[in-house]
């Protein structure tokens, strides 16, 4: 009776070591990733395959960058709170709302420019097939519509 | 064939066996006991139903082969749902972090 015991824990014993050995060691490259202090740049050097001179550039452009993009949040929300103002405050399409949407409009593509701007210069820190493949990846995700809309329906 | 010898060989027992005759009184109450033994087996049939399944199990575990294999599967599917498990949460790991550079630089997709 006591063997039959003995083998039924080892054999459970032993799928559970089984599994957590498999799993640790099959997350440990992404935990390594979200221990790093900028987890997504950490991501971006993984998936597209930089090497450590490549990815000393693609901070610099980021860091650069980021300043400026949060330049760009701040008055996208000013200019979503004066939309949002006027729209409480009628039912109807008026000029003051157009212009509005015309100014948010003409900042939209600001913010567009700009991320293309940015977008290009960290491609070329990249080799060139990985460049061309960051290219497309981060123009479907951010300002094509098409994505928009696949993601919508 | 096997049979027939046997009882041939046994005819003395069994004639034995019908002369016997025994003046021992049964205890008493002894055919009520026996009833409320059978009752008593009869109702718990889940107890009787899991010490038959662990002792085939327990037999079944004595064969080394069999033992072997049980090691086995459980080895193979400790591995397998590991793997799954962590390629699961790398997915989900990967996109996290794709979903965090893009809100980094993209202003339109930082949550608000």
């Amino acid at each position: 009776m006591k063997r039959g015991i003995v083998i039924l824990l080892s054999g459970l014993a032993l799928g559970l070591c089984a599994y957590c050995a498999f799993y640790f060691a099959g997350t440990a490259s992404h935990r390594a990733l979200l221990e790093t202090e900028t987890p997504e740049l950490a991501w971006l050097k993984k998936e597209f395959g930089l090497d450590d001179a490549e990815f000393a550039r693609v901070i610099r452009l980021h860091d650069a960058y980021k300043s400026e993009c949060m330049k760009m949040c701040r008055r996208i929300d000013a200019k979503n709170a004066e939309l949002k103002e006027l729209l409480a405050t009628t039912n109807a399409l008026t000029p003051e709302i157009e212009a509005k949407l015309a100014e948010a409009g003409q900042l939209r593509v600001e913010c567009q420019k700009n991320m293309l701007r940015h977008f290009l210069e960290v491609s070329r820190s990249m080799p060139p097939e990985q460049g061309q493949r960051y290219l497309a990846w981060v123009q479907e995700k951010t300002f094509l519509p098409e994505h928009r809309m696949h993601d919508h329906h | 064939m096997n049979a027939l010898n046997s009882d041939q060989e046994d005819a003395p027992l069994s004639a034995l066996l019908r002369e016997w005759k025994t003046d021992a009184t049964l205890p008493p109450r002894f055919r009520e006991e026996v009833w409320q033994q059978i009752t008593r087996e009869g109702t718990a049939p889940g107890v009787s139903l899991w010490a038959d399944l662990w002792r085939s199990i327990e037999a079944a575990l004595r064969r080394p082969a069999l033992a072997i294999a049980y090691l086995t599967v459980l080895l193979a599917v400790g591995l397998s749902a590991g793997l799954f498990q962590a390629r699961e949460k790398a997915s989900q790991t990967d996109h996290a972090l794709q979903a965090r550079y893009l809100q980094s630089v993209d202003p339109y997709q930082k949550p608000r």
